[in-house]
């Protein structure tokens, strides 16, 4: 089996010292022991809550930063010792407003960073147009890149973590603060890129655009691998649950961890959805919870309630939540 | 060559700060002019040297202000836009990355010290030989790259220490003091003159001045050679830093790379 990345028992510890007169270091381990192989062509998600690991992870596969211990290949070179190798075959990408020269057009950042990354000059000028008509910036490319909006950056980002062909692509969260318009045409440019046979390593936050993209996934927490298979084979660390969605206005925090408390409740979160709450309660699929959880929610207003099966958010949530970084907190 | 070359001038435009017509007359033009006349007026009035002393020093000094506060925005300002790690995942040599940068700022300079000679020679009244221009453009062309290289050290300290804009505001004042360009050498107190003579300008104003009193490029030349020497030094150095330090990131994560 061809791989485009290996990694072995891949670790990162941050340390850092504040003060002067009384000086304190700590240490963060970010990554604690990553084991990944990824196919040549895959399209591999990672997923993760804040600081799980997941961009310290791809750092260390860039050859942007050296393990602290293990190691990792990215199309059979050595991450550490042959970064010149590694970097001719990888492209990144990550989401944001930042990574451009602002005060230059598309087309001047896209010619310079041809220079950098070696493309050949008789082949910047097509490689550049063929890229501007793949992320939908032609016509567009003489303007300032700081007159652009977040989807537009965002395109010319991948634009030009593809300028030298390469054949791994690693994505930072591309669709982050992406309006779901300009998300969309994201989505279709990197299952496009797929489909010509470039490996890519995803990271995002978000479930449907995992589901929708990766063969398979990896969910990351606490800096560890905590469950690594296709988006169905995920679904069934939510095997045993059923969830209730209840639309709220006001839950307090209070009534959150009494619902969290119930008997065969697994998990209880509340997100904001416009200008409701959305309470999610996953529990045994034994335990009918509705009757207990509406009374908790008592002089709150309420919207729909809804009784459904589990998703790939609801397993990423269980297999987060299952984690010693979930557990704890 | 075409990423020193092309990859220079993109670099230049999309990380100098003053490019836009008012900021480059306003700060790059006219300020160093300013600054000539002042020191050539107050050296009238003290009678330390002739309007020739200030006026070719402060020409050739006029260069500095955009070579070193350039070479810092040429790696600094990587920072700014957050382009750093894109910069630094390129697999291309650093040293043409980054020295590439430097001649963009050095032909800057060179602008700036002609334009600063020939106003400041006509508002004042100073004669240069028709046959010392050829050497002149030289020695203003060596000192402005000269300094574009202490620039990029100074920018080159940038990947490692956030706050380096207040040692390039620092070096730019000391260029003022220890190149001899407004306070002759032999005034000045011999571990000041020492590092002077390690700083760029001071060897090319002093190149610039023998041509200028007629004493022909030969004259010219040790001194020339010296900046030379100076300038490929700070290259040498910019290039080690920028080795040093970005192998001390990937190690220690010292740069928000991203």
């Amino acid at each position: 089996m061809a791989l485009a990345i290996e990694a072995r028992d891949l670790r990162r510890t941050y340390r850092t010292r504040t003060g002067w007169l009384n000086p304190r270091r700590l240490e963060l381990d970010a990554v604690r022991g990553v084991d990944l192989d990824v196919r040549r062509g895959e399209l591999f998600g990672l997923l993760g809550p804040n600081g799980a690991g997941k961009t310290t992870t791809i750092k260390m596969l860039n050859t942007l930063l050296i393990p602290t211990s293990g190691s990792a290949r990215v199309c059979g070179f050595d991450v550490v010792s042959q970064t010149r190798e590694v970097r001719r075959r990888i492209g990144y990408v990550f989401g944001g407003d930042r990574g451009l020269y602002d005060r230059l057009s598309a087309l001047d950042n896209l010619r310079y960073f041809a220079e950098l990354y070696g493309v050949p000059a008789a082949r910047q000028k097509r490689r550049i147009g063929e890229l501007l008509e793949l992320v939908g910036l032609t016509g567009r490319e003489r303007e300032r890149v700081e007159g652009y909006s977040r989807g537009m950056r965002q395109r010319l980002h991948i634009a030009r973590g593809l300028l030298h062909e390469p054949e791994v692509l690693f994505l930072d969260e591309p669709s982050i603060g992406v309006d779901p318009v300009a998300a969309r045409e994201l989505r279709n440019t990197v299952a496009g890129l797929a489909a010509t046979g470039t490996t890519v390593l995803l990271t995002t936050h978000y479930m449907a655009e995992a589901e929708e993209l990766c063969d398979r996934i990896a969910v990351i927490a606490g800096g560890e691998i905590q469950a690594l298979g296709t988006p169905d084979e995920l679904k069934h660390h939510a095997e045993g649950r059923r969830v209730l969605e209840v639309q709220a206005f006001g839950v307090s925090d209070a009534q959150l961890a009494r619902i969290d408390g119930l008997p065969g409740v697994r998990e209880a979160s509340v997100d904001v959805v416009g200008t409701a709450q959305l309470v999610t309660v996953q529990s045994d699929a034994t335990v009918d919870v509705q009757a207990d959880v509406l009374r908790l929610l008592d002089g709150v207003r309420l919207g729909r309630v809804t009784a459904r099966q589990p998703t790939l958010e609801d397993a990423y949530v269980a297999i987060v939540g299952r984690s010693p970084v979930g557990a704890a907190a | 060559m075409r990423l020193l070359a092309v990859g220079g001038v993109i670099a230049y435009r999309a990380l100098f700060n003053w490019t836009t017509p008012s900021m480059f007359v306003g700060t790059l033009l006219v300020g160093p002019l300013f600054q000539l006349l002042f020191f050539a007026y107050l050296g009238r009035q003290l009678g330390v040297a002739d309007d020739s002393f200030y006026i070719v020093g402060n020409a050739v000094l006029a260069a500095s202000t955009a070579c070193v506060f350039g070479g810092t925005m040429a790696v600094s300002n990587e920072r700014r836009f957050g382009t750093l790690g894109h910069v630094l995942l390129s697999p291309r040599p650093r040293t043409l990355v980054f020295l590439g940068r430097a001649i963009p700022y050095a032909g800057n300079g060179l602008l700036i010290a002609a334009f600063s000679l020939v106003v400041g020679s006509a508002l004042l009244g100073l004669r240069v030989p028709l046959a010392a221009v050829p050497g002149l453009a030289v020695t203003l062309a060596v000192g402005a790259l000269s300094c574009a290289f202490f620039g990029l050290t100074l920018g080159a300290l940038g990947l490692r220490f956030r706050d380096v804009w207040l040692v390039s505001n620092v070096s730019v004042s000391l260029l003022l003091l220890l190149t001899g360009v407004n306070v002759p050498a032999d005034h000045l107190p011999g571990w000041m003159r020492v590092v002077g003579g390690g700083l760029p300008i001071t060897h090319s104003a002093e190149a610039a001045r023998r041509l200028v009193d007629g004493d022909g490029f030969g004259a010219a030349l040790p001194s020339l050679s010296k900046e030379a020497a100076v300038g490929a030094a700070y290259a040498v150095t910019a290039a080690l830093l920028l080795k040093v330090f970005e192998a001390e990131s990937r190690r220690r994560a010292s740069l928000d790379t991203l």
